[in-house]
């Protein structure tokens, strides 16, 4: 037969491959600002678009879309021309495809840091750019399978089926999961509420892991790992056998980051079940990578890009048994909403996907450019930095998971929670946190200098924009014939046919577990005292969306005593009917806030004490890193989208009355006002526009309808008063210096303070604190003691002296707690 | 080379697949893998069964309350009803409730034998504020008066305990110690306390 001359697009790779370099370094830029800003809440540098809340997704869109994706795509376009023995099917699709793709990028940096979030995490992009995304990504997958159509191969080898799952899984969901209802350019609300979507983004956010971060990377071990080995794939039943069982398991295992919240035991018993049998199918890669080795070890010893690529499937060996252990309900406790599941994802990250892209692009780009790596000796560097900044990361943040785990539900042998302040748990592990900044350092270092590496290679060599090749016209073959061809193996001559099984695998998981969410009404039980958000709370919450609150707080009590004794009540599913999107969370870094509306409860606190939070978190708890959100009290809420937003929560069913889009800015205004007015009396001058108080008003209102019912005098014989001490902005107070002064504060703290605090200053800890050692639960600046004494702290049993004592028996007082008190213990 | 590869690879079959250079060989998958395959299927069928068809097994609500229940028996805590509560009158209870009126710091406000201070009223005279039962002093223990100043001890202390302490400072009536502070509230009518 007679060879067909063809040239392989070449330059595409290349431009992909670029932008993997520059991304990458990006990505992990700004991943090491998130883990300084766990570390060192100055990172957050004071100003709305550089704080955590929205650097964090910055960091996760660029690793995942950005520094991944295009190193996928690098890798496809490659290898899926060499595999079918012709040029992509489109220059024009393939010219889209990258420049689409980095406009995505672009956009969805900017809009990120501009707080534009949909709040959904993994799948943050305000709608335009999801439409974007969408053609960018049906674009790959019609040059895909264009390219399949006009190969010149009978068979489609087994990397391009992961390719192909991939663009079919991830086209399902990013559809299914990106249905908002549009309110402007930049503002829609997810159509699913509450658990409905919280069961579809899940299902997302779990297989976009699975069809983003594994089934491509395992189409690329296929075709890399054994060029680069030399060596032919172990077992050809085990590809079969594991590709199927995968790409169908993996879909139904997203409710395995809902297990203990408030969705219906069916589908977590789904997600439990589906993730353990996932094991074996996720190991079936691993071991035909790593017996595909067999007799080329010596080479590992010898080739970085070699090494990358068996620490990678080792490391993907790990996170997926890793996984499926985390998705049993008993360890699901420890590990979720502590550091368990983002050291897990690192692993995942750092090793799988990072070693896979490296070890792939330590062996193409020398074969692109036809030369060999300028140095294997930087490469080995690369290597060993890469891998101790796995360890560096994983080991601290598995122990910081531990530790604050079992700090949340230690109890005193008197029933009562050992650490009742949550920042006591935050404050042990911080530590853990200037850890991992090493790590990211480490990593940081080794990807520059791979960087310098593959640019001195790129130098050197010689690069050909299309490759010449030729090879015989396909002429396909007829029917199957029953003996010498098995089923599949036919089937693998059937592009069509093959992507639509493909299709068909994928779409039964979520079809199971989403459909009966939206349509059965009985796995949303409603609760008759849940009503919809006012427009003041509405705007609040769009507030907590747009600054990611949902990154460090999450908004779901689990049904466990030390969460309940911590935060109130359990959650129940028929509170969240109103949530577009729901904000459930997937990690405490700050405590959960689901019942921080609930008057007397545990979580409670008031209007002055959340401005004086948000002004400044670290002038209220020293030890916060909490980034400070003072722009709130000078930015309005636009009030020209209220009534949008209004109809466009009863386009989704949200039962406001008819007509009430009208009425919502002046209830808007109402409420504002109460709020202001209360702030007022503690001293607090704000307009009722202000989006802090919005957010005020939404804090208030979450998880306060369950209690409804309540005997209102029962919520005020509660503590209300307990938030009392912190109301007002703290008082200008300097310490007296002269011997009277200080003769006078000696005098009254030993009439009065000695009881509970010693004559010493030493108290009777732990209910009594100490005041000569150098720690200070209320702060030890002359203000903060000021106010201790003069505001007391009820719940504690510290008595507010202000009734008591004049101002300046207070600061004679607190002037003598801080100059001689000390002074004469250490006598 | 190829001689260290055929020596490896000698006894695999071999399939006439090649791609760009790749060859795949014939080999069964392991036999554990696919053991392990077939267990993790059993066990989801199992656990599936085991929940919702035998209906064994509790649910996450169920859970909940046994384990509160188990929570509630290993720390004492027992949600006391102060309908028919009667103060303790036994030494050991009244000691118990001095032991916790010293630790919770009571006398901050109240002074060290119940006489009151700047802050707090005298408790061991016969007149009270918030009422002198049992069933009051426990709900004024428990839930405070935080309007003026007396914490709310539910968080800090079971229901047993606040009983105990009740009980000790309805003892106090009658002490008569030294520098007591005049008596606030009415005078009690009941005959509550022994």
């Amino acid at each position: 037969m007679e060879n067909q001359k063809f040239y392989y697009d070449n330059k595409i790779v290349k431009l992909f491959i670029l932008a993997t370099m520059v991304w990458g370094v990006v990505g992990i830029l700004v991943g090491l600002v998130a883990a300084l800003q766990l570390a060192f809440p100055v990172f957050n540098f004071g100003l709305e678009f550089t704080t955590f809340g929205r650097v964090r997704p910055v960091h996760t869109n660029a690793i995942i879309f950005a520094f991944v994706g295009n190193a996928i795509f690098a890798g496809v376009y490659y290898s899926m021309q060499k595999l079918l023995k012709t040029r992509m099917f489109s220059d024009r699709l393939s010219k889209f495809h990258f420049w689409g793709w980095q406009t995505v990028i672009v956009l969805a940096a900017v809009s990120l840091l501009a707080g534009l979030t949909t709040g959904k995490e993994y799948a943050e992009l305000e709608w335009p750019i999801d439409i974007l995304l969408a053609l960018v990504w049906i674009a790959f997958g019609w040059n895909m399978i264009g390219t399949l159509i006009v190969r010149r191969v009978q068979h489609i080898y087994a990397a391009i089926w992961w390719y192909l799952a991939t663009f079919l899984g991830i086209a399902i969901l990013h559809v299914v999961n990106s249905f908002e209802l549009p309110i402007s350019l930049f503002k829609s609300y997810s159509i699913y509420a509450g658990a409905q979507d919280a069961v579809v983004q899940w299902w997302y956010g779990h297989n976009a892991v699975a069809f983003f971060l594994t089934t491509p990377f395992l189409g690329l071990m296929y075709y890399y790992l054994p060029k680069a080995a030399n060596r032919p794939i172990y077992s050809y039943k085990l590809s079969i056998i594991h590709f199927w069982s995968l790409i169908f398991l993996y879909m139904w295992a997203g409710p395995h980051h809902l297990l203990y919240q408030a969705l219906p035991e069916w589908a977590q018993a789904l997600g439990v079940t589906f993730s353990i049998m996932l094991i074996a199918p996720s190991w079936g890669g691993m071991i035909n990578g790593l017996l595909t080795l067999r007799g080329a070890w010596d080479r590992v010893r010898d080739s970085a890009s070699l090494k990358f690529l068996v620490v990678a499937v080792t490391a993907y060996g790990m996170s997926t048994f890793e996984g499926p252990m985390m998705s049993v309900k008993s360890i699901n406790q420890i590990t979720h909403f502590t550091d368990w599941t983002i050291a897990h994802v690192h692993i995942g990250g750092m090793g799988w996907n990072g070693g896979i892209v490296f070890g792939m692009l330590y062996w193409l780009v020398p074969q692109l450019f036809k030369t060999k790596l300028f140095s294997e000796k930087l490469a080995n560097i690369h290597f060993w930095m890469s891998t101790l900044a796995i360890l560096v990361y994983a080991i601290p943040l598995y122990w910081a998971a531990v530790t604050q785990w079992l700090m949340w539900r230690e109890y005193t042998p008197e029933g009562f929670l050992a650490y009742p302040n949550f920042l006591e748990t935050l404050t042990q592990i911080v530590p853990m946190y200037t850890v991992r900044v090493f790590s990211g350092v480490l990593f940081l270092g080794g990807f520059v200098i791979m960087l310098f590496n593959l640019a001195k290679t790129m130098g050197a060599g010689s690069f050909v924009n299309n490759e010449a090749s030729e090879a015989p016209a396909l002429v396909l073959e007829g029917k199957r014939n029953a003996v010498a061809e098995t089923i599949h193996r036919w089937l693998e001559r059937k592009a069509v046919r093959f992507s639509i099984l493909v299709f068909i695998a994928l779409s039964i998981g979520g079809a199971v577990e989403i459909i009966p969410m939206i349509f059965i009404k009985s796995n949303v039980p409603t609760i008759e005292t849940v009503t919809p958000y006012t427009p003041l709370e509405l705007e609040g919450r769009d507030i907590y969306i747009s600054e990611g609150c949902y990154l460090c707080h999450s908004q779901m009590v689990r049904p466990f005593r030390w969460e309940t004794d911590r935060y109130g009540e359990y959650s129940k599913i028929g509170e969240f009917v109103y949530d577009h999107p729901f904000q459930w969370g997937s990690r405490r870094t700050g405590p959960d806030l689901g019942r921080a509306g609930v008057i007397g409860g545990p979580m409670y606190k008031n209007a002055a004490w959340h401005y004086n939070h948000f002004m400044d978190p670290q002038k209220m708890n020293e030890q916060s890193i909490m980034p400070n959100y003072a722009w709130l009290a000078v930015k309005n809420v636009n009030l020209g989208q209220t009534p949008k937003k209004i109809r466009a929560m009863q386009t989704l069913d949200v039962p406001y009355e008819d007509g009430y889009d009208a009425k919502a800015v002046d209830d808007l205004m109402a409420q504002g006002q109460k709020i202001s007015d209360e702030l007022k009396t503690a001293g607090i001058e704000i307009e009722p526009q202000k989006q802090m108080v919005a957010l005020i008003a939404y804090m208030h209102k979450l998880g306060r309808d369950i209690s409804a019912g309540v005997d209102p005098a029962d919520a005020t014989a509660a503590e209300p008063t307990t938030t009392v001490s912190d109301t007002t902005g703290l008082k200008q107070v300097t310490l007296l210096t002269n011997a009277e002064d200080l003769a006078a504060g000696k005098k009254l703290f030993q009439a009065t303070c000695v009881v509970c605090h010693k004559a010493d200053g030493t108290g009777i800890p732990p209910a009594f604190p100490n005041l000569v050692d150098n720690e200070w639960i209320k702060g030890n600046s002359p203000s903060q003691v000021f106010h201790s004494i003069s505001e007391g702290n009820i719940a504690k049993g510290m008595v507010p002296y202000k009734t008591m004592f004049s101002e300046k028996q207070i600061t004679q007082l607190a002037s003598y707690v801080l100059t001689e008190l000390p002074n004469e213990n250490s006598k | 080379m190829s001689e260290e590869k055929n020596k490896v690879t000698e006894h695999d079959p071999v399939t006439d697949h090649e791609y760009d250079g790749i060859k795949e060989l014939d080999n069964p998958p392991p036999r554990w893998i696919m053991l392990l395959f077939y267990i993790t299927i059993g066990w989801s069928i199992l656990y599936g069964a085991y929940f919702f068809w035998l209906k064994q097994g509790d649910h996450q609500d169920a859970e909940y309350v046994k384990k509160s229940a188990q929570h509630d028996e290993k720390y004492h805590i027992t949600a006391l009803s102060t309908d028919d509560m009667v103060a303790f009158t036994d030494e050991a209870a009244l000691t118990e409730g001095k032991e916790v009126f010293t630790a919770m710091g009571c006398m901050a406000c109240h002074g060290l034998n119940g006489e009151g201070n700047a802050i707090g009223p005298n408790l061991t005279d016969n007149y009270w504020i918030n009422g002198c039962n049992i069933k009051d002093v426990f709900n004024v223990v428990k839930n405070g008066v935080p309007a003026k100043g007396m914490t709310p001890f539910k968080s800090q202390l079971s229901d047993e305990k606040i009983q105990k302490v009740a009980s000790y400072v309805l003892s106090l009536v009658g002490t008569n110690p030294a520098n007591a502070k005049a008596p606030q509230g009415e005078e009690c009518k009941e005959e509550s306390n022994s």
